[in-house]
């Protein structure tokens, strides 16, 4: 028995969805070890029985998490697809202001009164809703190692998801350190397996992944003195994906 | 300094002709430093001209070609039952441009791979490379090579280049190298004139580092030993990312991973290695999920012992050349070697050195192939309690094992990867053998869902056994806590065979664990109670209600006065203790109060052992390898490694 696997979306870009219908040639045998019953960026079917369920996007409304409960209430294995699921992501940039004045920004004075559509909350990754069984981070996520989560799990084992700096991967990758070009880069605390892609680019690290270290720690405090950076700088810098966290999931 | 006849004369213009030669014929992957955004890297080259011999140092080492950041080791078909093939893709190679202290770097990791256990895929890639070292042209100011004499070498390299003016004198290291330029180049005999070119062109260059140690190489490990508990490291290692920036660059960090990946179509599958590095959160992680170096502070004092004291008492060397990588790579700049030294020449030092080290001779028939598993039967499964299951395995050549009671294998599960499990059984079964697992990790979780006739892979028997022959003529206590009988069973089995029996003097086995529902093997403990000079005590910690149980109640340590032992007994007495690293402590205590001599305890000690072979590097405990020197260790032994049993 194949297991049956559901794809479902919230408040993203659902371009991580879209790694996953890259995956071209590949995803016939994706299709050969897993049942996919619901994709609704690739298929026009629907099934709610389901043993896998993979989630991408923030909740950022009560009637999400709702319907997040529901899909955790069907689902044995549930699995974050992505920053905005993992940890929140872009869509957390809206919590530095209440919810009523973004509200308030966005639509005006339109009627917005009893219509649950329009009706927000602080955004949340998947896992301040409910228990999220395993995470694939980053934006987007990395197609190898969703074919790892994917593989392990039809295997019966566990993914190994690094637990270190994307570092590891610059350097094997024999990067010139960012920091030696007078960039600044979140690589040091931001957590590995995207195969350090930005750095190696040229780009500096955004911290999609997550932040692996609470950003006072003495030691990012080390590096801000040396390099001439500032606290301020770095809290800018992880705005883009970690606002409000001061750790990764 | 070279020999005159060793020595040849080329122009660099004609040299550059030379080594375009060689990339024309296509006959070698040919791999040159180059500049990247002003730093610079070994990468292959296309023409002669990408050449830059003035650069100060690589971002890696060359370290990278021996041990390839990912490595294949072997392929296998998961749709078939067990179909292994090991990896070969191996080109020949040829080098140009490594400085002397990565030629001695590369000389220290031939020690290391190329030991008794030796490393079959680092060997083809070494003599599948011609090395054409470099002297130094321009200092890298976080060097200092010269207080570790690494700045020059006359040994370790094929050919090797100084740049003397408008030439390169080129000393002939070996036969390879001679061929190469026979057969390549044109070149001109040396004059004497030449040589002293040579030897001014390196002085000049021992002269420029500015970057110096102040205590002798040969004194760090005394600095080391008598600085373990120093608060230095907690205050330096506060600032430590634990990114572990600085092994990777390091050409002398040889540790690694291996994992096991499969395709989409869950057909093809392969197992690789890839470079680890002990300043990682995970790296001493077991399938349990115990970590054994969970401090920052453990882990960032674990690599400037390995590499001035671990090492040096293994193979003779400080295991640092003075590239300074690790200063350049390291952002809070705490990782460089020779700040570190120079901050501890300000303490004590110590004369004894050997201190977190112990000789041990293992000796293994699996040379040549130690990455590759045997295949192997499931011949009968039996659940012993919830949680361990026993597994009786044959080798599919049908050869039995051949261990020591107290040997581990890697049990490989294809797809899923390896695990390292005691022989639970004695050498006397044969020719199957029987492992108790404990469902933990993945590859123990994916045995418990096996059936008979399942294939799976066998590696070993690796590690240091109980040692049988010193326990002649001896009484023998086995004390078991837990899971800790599974590989005490290989012993007690072995020493109460009827052909062995009268080898030994009195046997007592005192067996505990927490509930009666945790016992396992007690029929077998019945049985032998029919044997003379035998007693057997078992206890359970405690005993829920409506459980059934007619031994005794409490921790494995209130045993011990229950049992016939007098003092002057306890030095004609072996003490063997197999159990958790908690009850070790407490047991141990008990032994000593008892009068055991130290010598008299053995203990076997659970970590990270993923090679089994010494290699890896997550086992280690201080200077020593478990998978090696253990898992089994007189207490003697290992009292004085402060990581044996915290």
């Amino acid at each position: 028995m194949k297991p049956k696997v559901a794809f479902f979306d919230f408040s993203s870009c659902e371009g991580c969805q879209l790694q996953i219908a890259n995956l071209e040639e590949e995803i016939l045998d994706l299709i050969n070890i897993v049942d996919v019953v619901s994709f609704r960026e690739v298929m026009k079917e629907h099934s709610d029985d389901y043993d896998i369920a993979f989630i991408e996007g923030s909740i950022m409304r009560p009637m999400d998490a709702a319907r997040l409960r529901e899909i955790r209430s069907r689902a044995k294995i549930l699995v974050a697809l992505g920053a905005c699921a993992t940890i929140g992501g872009i869509n957390k940039i809206r919590n530095q202001w209440p919810p009523e004045d973004v509200k308030k920004e966005v639509y005006g004075d339109a009627d917005l009164e009893n219509n649950e559509y329009f009706d927000v909350f602080e955004t949340k990754a998947i896992n301040e809703v409910v228990p999220v069984d395993y995470y694939i981070h980053g934006c987007p996520i990395n197609r190898d190692e969703f074919k790892h989560v994917v593989t392990s799990l039809a295997l019966g084992k566990k993914p190994n998801i690094p637990n270190y700096p994307v570092c590891v991967e610059c350097k094997k990758n024999e990067n010139v350190c960012l920091f030696e070009q007078g960039k600044f880069c979140l690589g040091p605390i931001t957590r590995a397996g995207c195969g350090a892609i930005c750095p190696t680019n040229g780009s500096t690290c955004d911290g999609c992944r997550g932040l692996l270290k609470k950003p006072e720690v003495e030691c990012v405090m080390e590096i801000l003195e040396r390099y001439d950076l500032t606290y301020e700088e770095l809290k800018s810098r992880s705005l883009l994906y970690n606002y409000g966290r001061d750790e990764c999931p | 300094m070279p020999k005159l006849e060793d020595v040849k004369i080329i122009n660099k213009n004609e040299f550059n002709e030379f080594v375009n030669a060689i990339i024309k014929e296509g006959k070698y992957d040919v791999v040159g430093v180059k500049e990247k955004r002003e730093r610079f890297v070994f990468d292959q080259l296309n023409t002669a001209n990408e050449l830059r011999l003035d650069y100060d140092v690589t971002i890696l080492p060359p370290k990278k070609y021996f041990l390839p950041q990912i490595e294949k080791l072997m392929d296998y078909d998961l749709s078939k039952s067990f179909d292994v093939k090991k990896s070969d893709a191996n080109v020949p190679r040829i080098i140009i441009g490594i400085h002397p202290y990565d030629i001695i770097a590369i000389e220290q990791m031939d020690k290391y791979y190329l030991d008794s256990q030796e490393d079959d895929f680092y060997k083809k890639r070494r003599e599948n490379t011609i090395i054409i070292g470099t002297d130094i042209q321009n200092v890298s100011k976080y060097s200092f090579a010269a207080s570790m004499d690494t700045h020059t070498t006359d040994s370790g390299f094929d050919l090797m280049l100084t740049d003397i003016g408008n030439k390169y004198a080129i000393t002939i290291g070996s036969k390879k190298g001679k061929n190469l330029l026979q057969e390549y180049a044109r070149v001109k005999d040396a004059k004497k004139s030449d040589l002293r070119k040579i030897e001014k062109k390196r002085n000049l260059i021992a002269s420029q580092y500015m970057k110096k140690v102040d205590v002798k190489k040969e004194e760090w490990s005394k600095y080391l030993v008598a600085n373990y508990n120093n608060t230095i490291w907690k205050i330096k290692s506060d600032k430590c990312l634990s990114c572990s920036s600085c092994t990777m660059v390091c050409p002398t960090c040889y540790c690694y991973n291996v994992k096991d990946e499969v395709s989409l179509n869950l057909k093809e599958g392969e197992r690789f290695r890839t470079w680890d590095g002990c300043l990682l959160h995970d790296f001493t992680k077991i399938g349990s999920g115990e970590v054994f170096r969970e401090d920052t502070t453990d882990r960032f004092r674990h690599r400037f012992y390995r590499k001035g004291n671990y090492l040096p008492e293994r193979y003779g060397f400080v295991a640092c050349v003075g590239c300074g990588r690790c200063g350049i790579a390291c952002l809070p700049n705490i990782a460089d070697p020779c700040n570190m030294i120079n901050e501890l020449s300000h303490f004590e030092k110590s004369d004894e050195t050997n201190k977190f080290f112990i000789k041990q001779k293992t000796e293994i028939d699996e040379k040549g192939i130690i990455h590759i598993p045997r295949s192997a039967t499931i011949k009968r499964i039996e659940r012993l309690t919830s949680r361990e299951t026993l597994f009786e395995i044959e080798l599919d050549d049908k050869k039995s094992l051949g261990h020591n009671p107290g040997q581990f294998v890697e049990v490989s599960v294809l797809g899923v990867g390896e695990a390292p499990i005691s022989v639970s059984s004695p050498p006397t079964e044969k020719p199957t053998f029987q492992i108790v697992v404990r469902k933990v990790g993945n590859v123990t979780s994916k045995l418990f869902t096996m059936k008979t006739g399942d294939k799976i892979g066998i590696r070993g028997p690796f590690g240091n056994g109980f040692d049988v022959k010193a326990m002649g003529g001896k009484n023998i206590i086995f004390v078991c806590a837990g899971l800790g009988v599974a590989p005490l069973r290989s012993l007690y089995l072995y020493v109460t065979d009827k052909k062995n029996r009268n080898k030994f003097k009195n046997i007592k086995i005192l067996y505990g664990c927490k509930e009666p529902n945790e016992a396992m093997f007690l029929d077998e403990f019945k049985s032998l109670e029919n044997l003379d000079d035998y007693e057997c005590k078992l206890t359970v910690d405690t005993c829920p209600e409506g459980e059934c149980w007619d031994g005794e109640i409490g921790l494995i340590t209130t045993l011990f006065p229950k049992i016939n032992l007098d003092k002057a007994a306890s030095q004609d007495t072996m003490a063997v203790v197999v159990g958790p690293p908690v009850v070790y402590k407490f047991v141990i205590e008990s032994l000593k109060t008892m009068g055991f001599p130290d010598e008299n305890i053995y203990v076997s000690l659970e970590r990270h052992m993923k090679c089994g072979v010494g290699k890896c590097g997550h086992c280690q405990i201080n200077g020593i390898y478990v998978c090696k020197e253990g898992p089994v260790f007189q207490y003697s032994q290992i009292k004085n490694l402060p990581e044996a049993f915290e």
